[in-house]
């Protein structure tokens, strides 16, 4: 967490266009700024960028979940388990060597509140139950981050004392059976529109030569625009996993 | 982390965008590393990446490139963007040949990754397909904001400083490539794609003006 040392600021406000999701206000009254801590997610941009002449801006001692939540939004941290920075997870990266998502399953990987809009862990929880009901698997701690906050892997709930913390994005991870693909997509749409942020959704799959899985005809059931750009793992990697 | 896979904005100027990766798995080719990744830096110089870096130090377009090779450890991970198919192409067959062990990921536009697999001789493995953005997207910035904003995919840019900067070229304070190497250090990664963001800068620039003008 960081915040703002009143005594050192001097009103300039050059450091609110720095911020990652505006949440360095100005006090008019007392002309100086500061950061509400209920929006910050500890990305720590402002502090890299050393955008304060007068170097009020400090770093603040923080709880179990704020450090998870400062993880996950500063790229450069290491996750502690897992031991990948940005997000955290090597989802697809890895996947011609590690075979998380193999033939005959497709991979989720959602990243609440990416674009930028940040987001609070009650609506991460809402998306991970909906999709865990309509047949995902969730990734374990071994793998994703998330899982630590996990009561529950197999329903996705989350500790109850998390769910109001905010971070800049984080990601759920699982994968299911290609018959169950459709009923998870709507679970999906659904709940799409019942959370107050958003999300990017990757869909990982196994592929031909030409990059294609014939899971993506079921899109066009869902009235889903087929994608048309992607992260394209080459199969260099070794041990190679062919499943 | 997806931070390359959502990148937004007109699909022709992100088909003159390539992010490529090379990836360690945990426990499996982890260790000792730093070799490994002076092939792909090798490699991508010698295709002129455009951007590279490590997130540990930062990118290219902040720190000098030796001290980013200085710095290697097997907690690093290396990535950074080309802008024409020749490149990835060359790329890939040179990472290829070098026959390292090390997963390898190029992130674009399919119509021209896919091809550059062909004439480079890889076989894609596997996909992690961009379904884009869902949910309550009447919070997001606007898209001339957004495909600058996603080229930093864990959101180091700020939509203020971008209005900022596009705000210092109109005011001739500044050159769209001068803005755009700007806004290149805010993403640790070296994945920022300042030359695309330069054109996407004079674009948003031009397209102020015609409005003042109306």
């Amino acid at each position: 967490m960081a915040q703002i040392i009143s005594e050192k600021c001097v009103g300039c406000r050059q450091c609110q266009k720095y911020c990652s999701v505006d949440a360095i206000k100005y006090d008019a009254e007392k002309r100086k700024c500061y950061i509400a801590s209920d929006e910050c997610v500890d990305c720590y941009v402002c502090m890299r960028q050393h955008v304060c002449p007068r170097d009020a801006i400090q770093p603040v001692e923080m709880d179990y979940y704020q450090q998870f939540c400062h993880t996950m939004s500063d790229p450069c941290e290491n996750h502690g388990v897992t031991g990948v920075t940005g997000r955290g997870t090597e989802e697809v990266k890895t996947n011609d060597v590690t075979g998380r998502v193999k033939k005959g399953r497709v991979g989720f990987c959602i990243d609440v509140g990416r674009p930028g809009a940040g987001c609070r862990f009650y609506d991460v929880e809402k998306i991970a139950m909906a999709i865990a009901a309509a047949g995902v698997k969730l990734e374990g701690p071994e793998c994703t981050p998330l899982a630590a906050l996990m009561t529950d892997v197999s329903t996705g709930k989350l500790q109850d004392e998390v769910l109001n913390y905010r971070t800049l994005s984080v990601i759920i991870e699982g994968n299911c059976a290609d018959e169950d693909f459709p009923n998870v997509m709507r679970a999906l749409q659904k709940v799409s529109g019942e959370i107050e942020t958003v999300f990017s959704l990757g869909l990982i799959m196994r592929v031909d030569e030409n990059g294609y899985n014939p899971n993506l005809e079921a899109l066009d059931d869902l009235g889903i625009p087929r994608p048309y750009r992607g992260k394209v793992n080459v199969g260099l990697g070794k041990p190679l996993c062919l499943d | 982390m997806s931070h390359s896979l959502h990148r937004s904005g007109d699909i022709e100027s992100q088909k003159k965008d390539f992010v490529w990766f090379m990836y360690q798995t945990k426990g499996v080719n982890d260790k000792n590393i730093k070799p490994k990744m002076m092939v792909y830096i090798n490699a991508a110089e010698r295709q002129g990446s455009e951007n590279w870096g490590d997130v540990k130090t930062g990118p290219i377009t902040r720190f000098d490139p030796q001290d980013i090779k200085d710095h290697i450890t097997d907690k690093s991970r290396i990535r950074g963007v080309f802008t024409k198919p020749e490149q990835v192409i060359g790329f890939l067959k040179e990472v290829k040949e070098a026959d390292i062990d090390q997963s390898c990921i190029i992130t674009g536009v399919f119509s021209e990754v896919i091809p550059c697999c062909h004439a480079a001789g890889v076989t894609p493995h596997s996909i992690n397909y961009s379904l884009g953005v869902w949910g309550n997207k009447g919070i997001l910035p606007d898209e001339d904001t957004l495909a600058i904003t996603t080229m930093c995919g864990h959101h180091m840019i700020p939509p203020k400083f971008v209005e900022y900067i596009i705000d210092q070229v109109d005011k001739g304070r500044m050159t769209p490539q001068e803005g755009a190497d700007r806004l290149s250090t805010f993403c640790y990664c070296g994945i920022f794609n300042q030359v695309r963001c330069a054109d996407l800068i004079a674009e948003d620039v031009e397209k102020r003006r015609n409005k003042k003008d109306e």
